[in-house]
Parts: C-alpha cells; sequence; structure tokens
C-alpha cells in the first residue's frame, strides 16, 4: 500500500467505497424494471405470491377444478383452466406490474406486483 | 483603480490575503470547468471532474472553508459563463457541489477525531466524487426523471464516479507534492 502513497485512511474509504458500490448493484440491479413478484387470488384471498424470477409450475385448486399456473423468466400465465372459454389461459403472458389474468368461473386470478406498476387500472 | 480620480468615488473594500487565494484558485477552477464543459461525455452526468482537483488542493493546503468557497462560487461563475446558469444542468451541478463539499467537511471532522485513520487526497477524492453523484442523481431523479428506471443507472455511475475520484485524486496528489516541493512565499 505504502508503494502507491496510500495512507491506512484512504485504503478505508476506498474499501468502503467497493462495499458502497457493490451494495448499490445488488440493491438497484436485483430485479429489472418489471414486476418482481406475482400474487395468486384465489376466491378473492391471497392465496400465494410467487418471485417472478424463480420459474414455478403452480397448481390452483379452484371450485370447478385446478388451474394451472407457470411463471417463466420473470413471466407468468395460466396454462390450463376447467372454466368454459379459458379467457384466463388467451391472456397470455403477464410481465409488467399492475397486469391481470382473471378467471372468474374458478374464482382464480393472477396479478404482477410492483412498486411502479405499468398500469393504473385495468378495464374490459 | 489607479487613477486617483475614482479614489473619492469607489470606497475600497479591504481584501485579505485569503479572498486573494480564493479568487485566484476560483478562477483556476472556473477555467477548468470552462475547458472540461466542451468535452463529449458518453453518458450524462460523467465527466472527469477536473475542476474538482482545484477544490482538493485548496482543501488539503489552506482548509475546508476555502475549499467550500472556491467549489460554490466556481459553480455559480462557472454556470454563468458556460449560459447554464438557473437550468436543470446548473442546479445538477450545484446539488452535487453542495453534496461533496458537506461530505469533505464531515471528513474534515473525522480526521481531527482519528488523525491517524486521516486519508489523503486520493481518499478525499473519491469522497468527494460519489457524493458528488450522489447529489446529483438524487436530484435528477427527485426533480427531472423520477422513473424508476433511472435507478438501474445508478451503480453504474456510481461505479465511475469512484474511478474518476481515484484518478482526480492521484492528480491532486501528484500536483500538491510538486507545490509543497516549492519554497513557501
Amino acid at each position: 500500500m505504502r508503494r502507491w502513497g496510500l495512507t491506512r485512511g484512504d485504503s478505508v474509504v476506498l474499501l468502503l467505497a467497493f462495499i458502497l458500490v457493490a451494495g448499490l448493484y445488488v440493491k438497484y440491479w436485483h430485479s429489472d424494471g418489471h414486476g418482481a413478484e406475482t400474487l395468486v387470488l384465489l376466491d378473492g384471498k391471497p392465496w400465494a405470491r410467487l418471485n417472478l424470477f424463480h420459474d414455478h409450475d403452480l397448481v390452483v385448486p379452484g371450485p370447478l377444478g385446478e388451474s394451472h399456473i407457470q411463471v417463466r423468466d420473470g413471466q407468468v400465465r395460466f396454462t390450463a383452466s376447467p372454466c368454459a372459454n379459458k379467457l384466463c389461459v388467451h391472456t397470455g403472458w403477464l410481465k409488467q406490474g399492475g397486469e391481470v389474468a382473471i378467471c372468474l368461473p374458478n374464482r382464480v386470478s393472477l396479478q404482477i406486483l410492483a412498486s411502479d406498476p405499468r398500469f393504473d387500472a385495468i378495464n374490459f | 483603480m489607479s487613477q486617483p480620480i475614482t479614489e473619492s468615488m469607489s470606497q475600497r473594500i479591504k481584501t485579505t490575503r485569503d479572498d486573494h487565494l480564493i479568487a485566484g484558485f476560483t478562477a483556476l477552477a472556473i477555467t477548468i470547468h470552462i475547458a472540461e464543459s466542451a468535452l463529449p461525455s458518453p453518458l450524462p452526468g460523467i465527466k472527469p471532474g477536473l475542476a474538482n482537483v482545484v477544490t482538493l488542493l485548496v482543501l488539503c493546503r489552506y482548509g475546508w472553508q476555502m475549499a467550500a468557497w472556491v467549489s460554490l462560487l466556481r459553480v455559480l461563475v462557472g454556470s454563468i459563463l458556460i449560459g447554464t446558469f438557473l437550468s436543470p444542468a446548473f442546479f445538477l451541478s450545484a446539488a452535487g457541489a453542495l453534496f461533496s463539499v458537506a461530505a469533505l467537511g464531515i471528513m474534515v471532522v473525522l480526521s481531527r477525531m482519528l488523525p491517524s485513520w486521516a486519508p489523503g487526497p486520493i481518499g478525499l477524492a473519491v469522497v468527494a466524487a460519489l457524493a458528488h453523484m450522489t447529489g446529483q442523481f438524487w436530484l435528477a431523479y427527485g426533480l427531472f426523471v423520477p422513473h424508476s428506471g433511472l435507478l438501474g443507472l445508478y451503480p453504474l455511475l456510481m461505479s465511475l464516479a469512484a474511478l474518476l475520484g481515484i484518478l482526480s485524486g492521484w492528480l491532486t496528489r501528484t500536483v500538491l507534492s510538486r507545490l509543497n516541493s516549492l519554497p513557501e512565499k
């Protein structure tokens, strides 16, 4: 350290600066602008909360039967549903904060949670 | 002011040696600031911060108070000369300067409490650069672009600030050692 002309204080400052910057990467680059979590509701009540960056396959037992939910690469969708018109499955992949997919007959819904939602409200 | 006619009209303001030093160093800092503003930058908010070398020199040689004067006057006068006074660029620059002056003040106090752990120019420069970027970034985020996408840039900007801080600290140390080897006037 002497060779570089750094004092003890300099080394401490550099070490702390390194820790600070590394911490900032962890804090701000951990997830991207998409929603980080999805909330699954059954009968209007929270049933599961999933991290979108870990792949999951979820089976939700609704009143009609099993709704299948798939999480891949920061996105989530219904893959199968016992309902008649499969609106929830046709909604496709959700990834933006505030997006929702709802299966009214089977009383299951999905929404993306985000601190900065892409949508404030959605009308059909 | 050498003409005797004006002497009755103008009241001479007493200036001290410190005032002259502040004026001289500020002029130097402004020159560097303006020269630097002509350099193209890959990212907004990233500049080598060479004018801060002058602030650090003054801090190491004459103390915090004079460094604060030089830094803040440089931002004010520099922006008037470049034509960015009261524009967003000016406020960003001013926020950065205020933060870095405050951070340097804290470092000076800490150094006084723990003299054996006092950082040299490089440590001070890194602290100043990180504080500058922090002040600038949070003002930009809070006032101009309050979008969470901007937060993704923060770690990147802070890494660059730390690297550029090391560079300006190294420059400061080089200039300081030359200055210190000169006979004191």
